[in-house]
């Protein structure tokens, strides 16, 4: 939820800026979005339909989480002269670096569980458990390789939704923002884009 | 799949090209940063 709302953000932003100086959309050409397509299909099998979901184990979700960020992160290297992947490969590879060393799964302590859900018990939540549907799982901070890389940023306790986000979600954000606010530039003489 | 959409849509006259490459990117764009990100939530099962 919360990277989708760069991309809304920097669509908006780019449609602005685009209108204000009188330009055209310019929309790049990527290279390779079905390794996208292909990428993303083991995490939706694993984390979003629900029919496959419920059936398969941990240990395949997590080979297909890990699989899947390969090949995202393939596709950001044949796309990596265009605006914000730069950002968008820093982000995924360390939360790639962080799930690979900690067993396939994106950590998070109890410490932050707390600050996201203060009205429950601390010793509610159980360590080696999957948090609910996600790429996550719970475990201690001591027992967790680049801590710091981990989902340990929430949003403010007033907030709706409450999630937590790792320093590489943040960065994606920052690139999808990039990608979408170039929209609205002045790169339209490139031969990879093309002006809408 | 990319050029079966592309060709669906615009043999339905409905869109122009240079939209389609507006939409085909945008589409790609939100399915790589739900496959990059990892935000934790238990989807609200817990407050």
């Amino acid at each position: 939820m919360i990277l989708l709302l760069a991309v809304v953000a920097g669509l908006a932003a780019g449609f602005i800026r685009a209108s204000i100086a009188g330009r055209r959309l310019a929309v790049p050409t990527l290279s390779a979005t079905w390794l996208v397509l292909v990428g993303f299909l083991p995490q939706w099998l694993a984390f979003f339909f629900p029919p496959v979901r419920e059936r398969i184990s941990g240990a395949i979700a997590s080979a297909g989480l890990v699989s899947s960020q390969i090949l995202l992160l393939l596709f950001v290297w044949l796309n990596r002269r265009q605006p914000g992947f730069w950002a968008l490969g820093l982000g995924l590879g360390l939360n790639l670096l962080v799930i690979a060393l900690n067993g396939g799964w994106m950590p998070i302590s109890p410490e932050t569980l707390q600050r996201m859900y203060p009205g429950r018990p601390a010793d509610s939540w159980v360590l080696g458990q999957r948090l609910g549907a996600s790429k996550d799982v719970i475990m201690a901070v001591a027992d967790t390789r680049l801590a710091w890389l981990a989902d340990r940023f929430v949003l403010p306790s007033w907030s709706p939704y409450q999630v937590a986000f790792s320093l590489g979600d943040v960065i994606i954000a920052v690139g999808a923002f990039l990608l979408t606010w170039s929209l609205g530039g002045n790169k339209g003489g490139q031969h990879d884009t093309q002006r809408i | 799949m990319k050029n079966a959409l592309w060709n669906a849509s615009l043999l339905a006259g409905k869109v122009d090209a240079r939209t389609m490459r507006l939409f085909w990117l945008i589409l790609t764009l939100t399915l790589f940063v739900l496959g990059a990100g990892a935000p934790g939530s238990d989807g609200g099962h817990a407050t």
